[in-house]
């Protein structure tokens, strides 16, 4: 069984009866590969569909969290439960949980550094104060308003205010997941990192996810960094050598909030050397706008990678063509035409009405596939993931988002075919043309017309 | 991926029950067993398939049963026209599983293991109802169904699935409008099994509760006992646990008497 994986959480559905017998078997040797080669913030198992566990049956993915945690350095747990499931678990190990429970995949998000949103106002209870505390800290350092009530009546009371975006019960918080959280503020990525810096920040830090954001558009890193006591020499180099690669794409590297009280003061002349920023406050630089602009916040246009199409690129576009034609012939259920194939810039005709999405691949071949919708096919295709049509912008974002990482799927199965090796970035959506023109930033590319069902849409490769 | 005309064509393409079946299970409606066992004995692949159904650990034979009138009077009328109907759907299966790891002898057991607790369940339930008895060998047909119409996009499906947590059952209604449980309802009527088989095929789902009451508690006993069996690791690892969606709700009320039945510990 294959986990299903949504912005940086891996969820694993089991359906039915969960025993000893039956746990090894959602896991052949397959999939645990392909898990640990995933970059998961997080990895869950639903128990949502499961009628029935017991102690063996959960026994056999708490010994696969623990592998995950510590080869992936990401959270690991069980969600989706009622209050009995949660008790039961509870009682299986009464000394001490190395995993953590959600009740809800909505309230596991809450606790991800992937989530979309922040400033959510929630309430937390919990009859054990520690976990009380774990939770609140968590829900704050994910840039969240969590209130905290220590006795299930006045929770009872409480929990139906309209004022509460969430409300937090039946959860525990386990050995948190290692990995330096990171969120998007407009065009800059946020990273949080805590405690004593060493060589584990190698381990720790998602190298994938930094180049995937390079690789995207994205210029300005900021190290929240209030929270740690110190570094040493291997972190510093760490530092350093991100700041040197960063500068290959334009990019700028600021740290917010470190002090010298403990770190060597002389390693902040060695980092200013390398190109990093020194601020105090993180308002300092977001609410900035000209030094935004400055630091390359304002704009997402990818400088590196501003290059012209190659003949590789050219000789591999029938593949990319088919596996984008594929993936919307299957979502739509209709069939396509290819109308025309030119290599210029980008050119849509009417903008009005249409959105995007890009997705970056590198590795033995890179570059970025475009994907242009008039909105209409865009709810089309999105109706299978979706169930129904909606006309909820952000919903179909999400989903037009999930699609391009189908697609770009597909194109990494075709390539592989030729021996052809490469990854995927995260996707990106657009809700305008123009945002998009401005990332593409006037690079030349492959376009390809294709026509579904009378609907034009477009394609475009570029690098 | 999934067209409308590709399911049509699909159940097009379903034969028939042959004479020799269609014959004993008639002359099992009408209770006439040795009869049956004659014809059923000039139907060899049929004659082959009673034999090794029977003669699994399940049914608890300790000599090999071999003779059909024997394996008939063993199994009594009922259950005799459940296993004819079993053999009848495994006809349907491919011989090369392409989406589900399955073979022929692991998705007989899977048969054998539905049709044995599904006897169990009846019994408990008190009802002594042939085609109520045989309905569970339409069962199966859903999985075959899914293996024929998405064998030529397993890539696909499995790139929709690792993105979406959606079962083969919602992506053929989403797209077609069809599900997996109206065309076994097709492969009924083509084989002219009672209206009952198709009902209750059709509540087991988990999707489409029947509006007979009693229906529909034959619904919810079979999609328990269909998970039940897809829990076990032969069929998790043979792809078949999340092929369908588990309505765990729909099931809870029945599931305190089931998991005493089926001794769930």
């Amino acid at each position: 069984m294959r986990p299903v994986v949504k912005d940086g959480i891996g969820v694993f559905s089991p359906q039915g009866f969960l025993d000893g017998n039956s746990g090894m078997s959602f896991m052949t040797g397959e999939d645990l590969k392909y898990l640990k080669n995933l970059s998961i913030d997080m990895l869950l198992v639903s128990l949502k569909n499961v009628i029935f566990f017991n102690h063996n049956g959960l026994d056999t993915f708490v010994k696969l969290f623990e592998d995950i945690r510590k080869d992936n350095h990401a959270m690991v747990g069980f969600c989706d439960y009622d209050t009995n499931k949660f008790n039961a678990i509870q009682n299986f190990y009464p000394d001490e949980m190395n995993f953590s429970l959600f009740k809800s995949l909505d309230i596991a998000y809450l606790f991800s550094s992937s989530f979309k949103e922040s400033n959510k106002n929630i309430l937390v209870y919990s009859h054990d104060k520690s976990q009380r505390s774990m939770i609140a800290i968590e829900l704050h350092d994910n840039g969240h308003n969590p209130t905290l009530i220590d006795n299930q009546s006045d929770y009872n009371n409480k929990k139906d205010e309209p004022s509460f975006d969430y409300t937090v019960d039946s959860t525990f918080i386990g050995q948190m997941g290692q990995k330096i959280a990171s969120k998007v503020s407009g065009n800059a990525i946020i990273y949080t990192i805590t405690s004593f810096l060493d060589a584990d920040i190698n381990d720790k830090f998602n190298n994938e996810y930094h180049t995937n954001s390079l690789n995207v558009g994205f210029r300005l890193f900021i190290f929240e960094s209030s929270k740690v006591i110190s570094m040493n020499v291997p972190a510093l180099n760490f530092f350093s050598k991100l700041s040197s690669s960063a500068a290959e794409y334009n990019a700028t590297i600021c740290f917010v909030g470190l002090k010298f009280d403990k770190t060597p003061i002389a390693f902040k002349e060695n980092l200013e050397d390398s190109g990093i920023l020194f601020y105090d406050n993180m308002e300092d630089i977001l609410e900035n706008k000209e030094l935004l602009e400055e630091l390359g916040a304002s704009s997402a246009a990818n400088i590196k990678n501003k290059r012209v199409i190659n003949k590789k690129t050219v000789a591999e576009l029938p593949r990319f063509v088919d596996a984008t034609v594929a993936t919307i012939e299957m979502m739509t259920n209709s069939k396509a035409q290819k109308e025309s194939v030119e290599i210029k810039d980008i050119v849509v005709g009417d903008t009005e009405g249409k959105i995007a999405s890009s997705i970056g691949y590198y590795g033995d071949m890179d570059g970025m596939v475009i994907l242009v919708f008039p909105k209409e096919i865009a709810k089309q295709a999105c109706e299978l993931l979706i169930g129904e049509s909606t006309d909820d912008m952000e919903l179909i974002l999400d989903t037009l988002a999930e699609l391009g990482n189908i697609v770009a799927g597909k194109i990494k199965t075709m390539l592989s075919e030729d021996d052809i090796k490469v990854n995927i970035t995260l996707p990106r959506t657009y809700q305008s043309i123009e945002s998009l023109l401005e990332v593409i930033d006037g690079r030349k590319g492959v376009q390809v017309d294709l026509s579904f069902n009378n609907d034009e849409f477009l394609f475009f490769l570029t690098r | 991926m999934i067209t409308k005309d590709v399911i049509d064509t699909f159940i097009d393409k379903i034969p028939p029950a042959p004479e020799a079946l269609k014959k004993t299970i008639s002359l099992l409606n009408a209770g006439e067993l040795t009869q049956a066992a004659k014809v059923a004995e000039s139907d060899l692949a049929l004659k082959s398939y009673l034999k090794n159904i029977v003669n699994k650990p399940i049914y608890g034979f300790k000599n090999e049963v071999s003779d059909i009138s024997q394996i008939f009077g063993i199994l009594g009328l009922s259950e005799s026209k459940k296993t004819v109907y079993n053999y009848m759907i495994s006809l349907l299966s491919p011989s090369e599983w392409k989406l589900f790891q399955l073979n022929q002898k692991s998705f007989n057991e899977l048969q054998a293991q539905l049709s044995k607790k599904w006897s169990i369940i009846l019994d408990f339930l008190n009802i002594n109802d042939k085609d109520i008895d045989s309905s569970i060998s339409l069962l199966p047909s859903s999985i075959i169904v899914s293996d024929a119409l998405f064998s030529n996009k397993i890539d696909d499906v499995k790139l929709l699935r690792s993105t979406k947590a959606i079962d083969y059952n919602t992506i053929l209604n989403r797209l077609c409008g069809v599900d997996l449980f109206d065309i076994c309802e097709k492969i009924s009527i083509k084989w002219e099994m009672s209206d009952k088989v198709a009902h209750i095929i059709q509540a087991s789902s988990g999707v489409k509760p029947a509006k007979d009451k009693d229906i529909n508690l034959l619904g919810k006993w079979m999609h328990l006992l269909l998970f039940y069996e897809l829990s076990k690791a032969q069929f998790v690892e043979a792809g078949l646990n999340d092929f369908i969606d588990f309505q765990v709700e729909y099931v809870s009320e029945i599931y305190e008497e089931f998991s005493t039945l089926m001794e769930v510990s």
